[in-house]
Parts: C-alpha cells; structure tokens; sequence
C-alpha cells in the first residue's frame, strides 16, 4: 500500500513535469524558413525529423510560379522554370530534368504533404531557377536573386542622442519590442529589438559601440527567418520610421509618448538623413564565388576564397581608418559580373575594388580600366552600359595609382596597369582591380595572413589618400 | 566427366580472354581519341595558295610578364579573312609549342573570321581556346592583346574586333578579361605598350 501511494506521486510528479516540459516547448516560437525573393517574401513552417529539419516542398515552390503539383501513389510532381522536378517518398535523390539531385535525407509524406530536407533545397533551387541562391542556414532565411537591404548606422551625440538607420531599400513590416533590466548598483539597461521578418535586410556590421548614455550599442542577428537590429542603452527609445520607409530613427521617448506605438515621420527626410544617404562607402568585390572558383593553385586552394579572405582583411583596415566598407559578397556565391556592377550602382557606392589573384608573375597588379569600345553618352539621365566608366576614367586612374604608391612604399612588387575588365567599366563610380600574385613561384604565399595584411593595409592606405583627391561622390 | 581441374582451367582461360577483349577495345578508343585530340591542337599547317612572308608577330612571355615582337615565316593566302585566320593562328601556334613562353590549351584554335564591316571584324575561337585558358587577369589580357595587335600589324585596316567562343558570345575570356565588348584596336595598342 506504502509503495503504492508513493507509485502513485512518483507518477503523478512524472505527469506534471511532462505537462510542464510540453509546455515550455510548446510555448517556444514556431520554426520556420523565410524565403526573399526581388519581388515578396514569404515564410514557411520548419519540422523536425529524425535531427532533421524538414519543409513543405509544395509551400516552397508554389509562390516562385511553379505548377500544380501531381501526385501519384509514392510520387510527386512539379514544374517550375520549365524544369520537372519529381520526387518519391522514402527515396533520397530528387531528379531534375531526369538528373538526379542528392536531399541528404528521405522524402517524406505526411498528411499529403511531401516533405524534404530543409538545407537539400539549396542545390534544387539553384537548378530549378538557376539564379543566385544565399541560403543564410542557421537563421533558416533563403534569398533568391540577391534581393539584400542593407543598412548603415548613424549615431547623433548631443543633449537629444539619437540614432538614424537607414535603408538601402524601404522596410514594410517591423516589429518593435522594448524590454528593460535592472542590473546591480541601481543601473538600467533597456534594449529595444526591432525584427524584420519581410525584409531582405542583411549587414556586415554585427555590433557597434556608441555611448554609455542612452543609445550606448547596437547589434544586428539573424534567427528564425527574421533579422533583428537590437539597440541597447539606459533609457526607453522612441522608434520612427520615416513615411518613405527608408530610415528609422531611436531616440529617447518623452515620458508623455511613450504608449504611442511606431509613428511615422510625416515630413520628408532630413537634411541629416539626406546627407546619411548620400554616404561615402567602399564596395569591396571579392571576385568569383560559387561554382566560379576563378584560377586555382594547386590542392584546395582557388581564387574565389583568396579574395573573400583579403575582402575582409581590406574592410577591416578601412573600418579602422573611419571608412564604411561593403563586401559584394559575405559568402560562397556566384554573382555575374553584371549584377557586381547592378549593385555597386545601385547602391550608390563612392569607390569600387575588386580583388582578384593570380599564379602568373609575382606581388600586385592594380588594374584602372580602360574603355574599349567609347561610346557616346546617350541623352538624359542614361549611360551606355559598357562604358558607363567614361565619367570616373581619370579619377579610377588616380586610385590605381595611390594604391600601388602605398604597395611599394610597403615593399611589395607593385605595377599599375591599364585594362578593359568587366565589371569595372559599367561602374559609375571609381573603379580598381588588385590582383594579388605568389611571392617566388610559393602558390601557398597567396594564404600567408602577413601577406594579405600587408596589402590590405596598402589599399585601405590607397583609398585613404584618393579620396581627398578624387572627392566623395555628391 | 571432365575434371574439376579442368573446368578451373578453362573458366580462367575464358575469363582471361575476355578481360584482355576489353582492355584492348578501351586501348583503341583512347588511342583513337588521342590521335583526334592531337589533330585538333595541331598548330595550322600552311595553306596550299598564298606566299611565305616574313612577319611579326606579337608574343606573350607570362615569366616576364611582357609582350615582345617576334619574327615569324608563314604561308599567308591573300584573301583578307583567310589572312587574319593564318595570322592569328600563327600566333597560337606560338603558346602550344612545347615549351611555351605563355602555354595555351590543347585545341586552342581560330574557327573562323568575319569582317562585319571594312574595320570590324569577329574572331570565333574554338571551345578549348577558353575552356582551357589559365585564369588570371595579366593573362587572359596578354593573349588578348597579342592576338589583336598582331592582326593589325598584318591585316591592315582593322580598328574593331570581337571574340566569339565557339560561334557564341562569352563574358570573360577565363573569368576576367572582357569578351562581350568590341576591342578598339588603338586602346589595346596602348594597352600592348604597357607590357611591351
């Protein structure tokens, strides 16, 4: 009897902390995958199985224009892109245009819904579409055609602190949360996360240190299919956006406004707004990317990872001497040479440098363009696409020289060469290429961090002189 | 009753019979192939009309990276187009010589040339010409510019070209230099002199 009561607790405590776990995990947020596309975005729910996260192969496709699905016992159908794409419960290969495609996982059925491995959709998509797929994994968000808004950070000291983001393209949805800490000795700390679930908003920028006032940090994170801009400091902040969408403003709220949720700015932007925007920035290129591997050097080591590590290290160097840098590309993706030019434009960038590397000849190469093929300008506002460098030529060649001045000036072999290289002749602004070389015929010289140090310091040094010279784009 | 011994002998006769059967036929098919791909790299040999001239030809040299005129003795037809191909091919005929002073692709060729006006004129290149082109920017810039100077130092009167790949368009030539564009030839004259 004594042990059966006791049973009886025992399993009844075992009931409770079972509800209470179901509980807790069922209050968690649910997973999902958000999917960007030039035109909308969407999200879809993300299963786990077996370890493995699953999506809904039809709510993937569906708003990218693919056809009805067909199902036929264990097979499944679809055509999207003129592709046909079928799949077959329990088996692990997709095959596309009767090629078979590797999931890492079985497909799986349930409740009528084929269902594959969420990070096989990656190689299906990029053949499905073929265009540029970025698959940011841990965050589950999926960009198709780079689609990025970007965002640049200004922080306005004074009696009134305030912090404009603004836009590279309007924000549509946000969502704004404010929570507040109370730490040791009486401090506060109140943080205020913005998410944006719609928008295709990536950065470079992970963290900044303004103050230790009330706008004292700001960190951007993506997670769940979201990108989160979370601002920390020691007071309640307002948020505004302006009505174009393109720039929110963080300031301290006034104790009176502090119900009024999310106003919008009715004037039009301010002048300090106007001239955040018309920052002077450096696109930094990391040439090739994706299955462009660019020109190989024996073993694993090829061009397109070269370049992105010097990106870094250039963006590094010129972050440090005050100066905004962009990379055109974060990860391994192919971007085409048109599009490098179609962002760098677009985004309104002051200089332009693409990095590159190779196996003939030794130390650095800086590349100004040249115009083959001169064309007129055509009428209006418009440029010819293949020589829309015609404006720049002259300060182009200026940067290439100020690069290769503080290359040697660092010892390093350094030549300043002319040539017709895409993309640079359809960048509006400045434009140069840095080829790097092996030291002595040594291919692995082309990873030493010294190495890639050196030149990086010496074309962030580069830009530094230029830009006094050749102006900051108006 | 034949022999246990036996069966194994002749089983392993068979068996022997029939992987040399094999191995013979992927001999013959890879010798044949060979000898197709060999044709196909086969520098141009001269053409049956026209005469031997004593020409210059523009020549890359990748452990220098510099251009340097060479002279050069070959058979050109006077037909215009025929003499552009022979001229350019004389060129590539430089890089695929072992050793070459900026090596090319196997295959690496001139399929045809098109003067689509008096001044501008379309080199279509076989495949292997870019396929199998080393990557880089001095080097893809350095056959270009050998190739486009040499041609208007012997085919006068050509101020634009184009390169085709296999009769089609392509960006780079191996991910860097420009092949959609039309070539100025003066531009890639001040070009060459950088490198001369």
């Amino acid at each position: 009897m004594r042990w059966s009561k006791t049973g009886a607790a025992l399993a009844v405590l075992a009931l409770v902390g079972l509800c209470c776990a179901l509980g807790v995990s069922g209050a968690g947020p649910e997973q999902q995958l958000t999917v960007y596309t030039g035109k909308s975005s969407y999200s879809l729910p993300v299963v786990d199985r077996s370890g493995k996260q699953y999506i809904s192969v039809a709510d993937l496709l569906s708003p990218l224009g693919s056809s009805q699905p067909t199902t036929k016992g264990r097979d499944w159908r679809i055509i999207l892109n003129k592709m046909d794409l079928r799949l077959t419960e329990g088996k692990d290969k997709a095959v596309i245009n009767k090629q078979a495609v590797d999931l890492g996982g079985k497909v799986l059925l349930e409740n009528g819904r084929f269902m594959v491995p969420m990070d096989a959709m990656l190689p299906v998509l990029g053949r499905l579409l073929n265009t540029t797929i970025d698959f940011h994994q841990p965050a589950r968000r999926l960009f198709i055609g780079n689609p990025f808004t970007r965002f640049t950070p200004e922080y306005k000291n004074g009696d009134q602190p305030s912090l404009l983001l603004n836009f590279s393209q309007p924000v549509t949805q946000l969502d704004v949360n404010h929570d507040e800490h109370r730490g040791a000795l009486f401090t506060r700390s109140n943080k205020t996360t913005l998410t944006f679930r719609k928008d295709p908003l990536v950065s470079d920028l992970k963290t900044q240190q303004f103050s230790d006032g009330a706008i004292q940090s700001l960190a951007f994170s993506e997670e769940n299919g979201a990108a989160v801009i979370t601002v920390t400091g020691n007071k309640h902040l307002q948020v505004i956006r302006s009505e174009d969408g393109k720039t929110i403003t963080l300031q301290p709220q006034a104790a009176e406004a502090l119900a009024t949720p999310l106003p919008t700015q009715p004037n039009t932007p301010s002048t300090e707004v106007q001239k955040r925007a018309a920052e002077f920035f450096v696109m930094i290129d990391p040439s090739h990317g994706g299955y462009d591997k660019g020109a190989t050097f024996g073993g694993k080591l090829v061009e397109k990872d070269i370049t992105l590590r010097l990106a870094r290290e250039v963006r590094k160097e010129l972050e440090e001497r005050g100066i905004t840098a962009r990379l055109l590309r974060e990860s391994d993706i192919d971007l085409s040479l048109d599009r490098r030019a179609e962002i760098t434009n677009e985004q309104r960038a002051g200089l332009y440098v693409g990095l590159h590397a190779g196996r003939s000849g030794k130390g650095v190469r800086v590349y100004a363009p040249v115009l083959t093929d001169t064309q007129q300008p055509l009428a209006g506002r418009f440029l010819p696409w293949d020589s829309a460098q015609s404006g720049a030529l002259s300060r182009s060649q200026n940067l290439a020289r100020a690069v290769s001045d503080e290359l040697k000036k660092k010892g390093l072999p350094a030549a300043n060469l002319s040539v017709p290289l895409r993309p640079l002749n359809n960048i509006i602004a400045p434009a140069i290429a840095v080829e790097l070389a092996p030291e002595e015929n040594d291919l692995q010289s082309l990873e030493n961090q010294k190495l890639q140090n050196s030149v990086a310091t010496a074309i962030a040094l580069g830009i530094v002189q230029a830009r006094s010279q050749i102006g900051a784009r108006q | 009753m034949i022999p246990r011994h036996f069966q194994i002998t002749i089983a392993l006769v068979l068996l022997a019979i029939l992987v040399s059967g094999i191995v013979i036929i992927r001999m013959t098919h890879r010798e044949e192939a060979l000898t197709q791909q060999a044709a196909e790299a086969a520098p141009a040999g001269p053409m049956l009309s026209g005469k031997q001239e004593h020409i210059q030809l523009l020549v890359a040299y990748d452990e220098d990276q510099a251009l340097r005129w060479r002279p050069a003795d070959v058979f050109l037809p006077a037909d215009r187009n025929l003499r552009a191909r022979e001229t350019l091919r004389s060129v590539l005929a430089q890089y695929l010589q072992m050793p070459s002073p900026h090596p090319l692709a196997k295959g690496a060729d001139i399929k045809d040339v098109y003067f689509i006006s008096d001044d501008t004129m379309i080199v279509d290149t076989t495949a292997q010409f870019a396929d199998g082109h080393p990557s880089g920017i001095l080097l893809e810039e350095l056959t270009l510019a050998s190739l486009i100077e040499t041609l208007t130092a012997n085919v006068p009167g050509i101020t634009r070209v184009k390169f085709l790949v296999d009769g089609k368009e392509r960006e780079t030539l191996a991910g860097h230099a420009d092949l959609m564009s039309f070539y100025q030839t003066a531009a890639v004259h001040e070009l060459a002199k950088e490198f001369e």
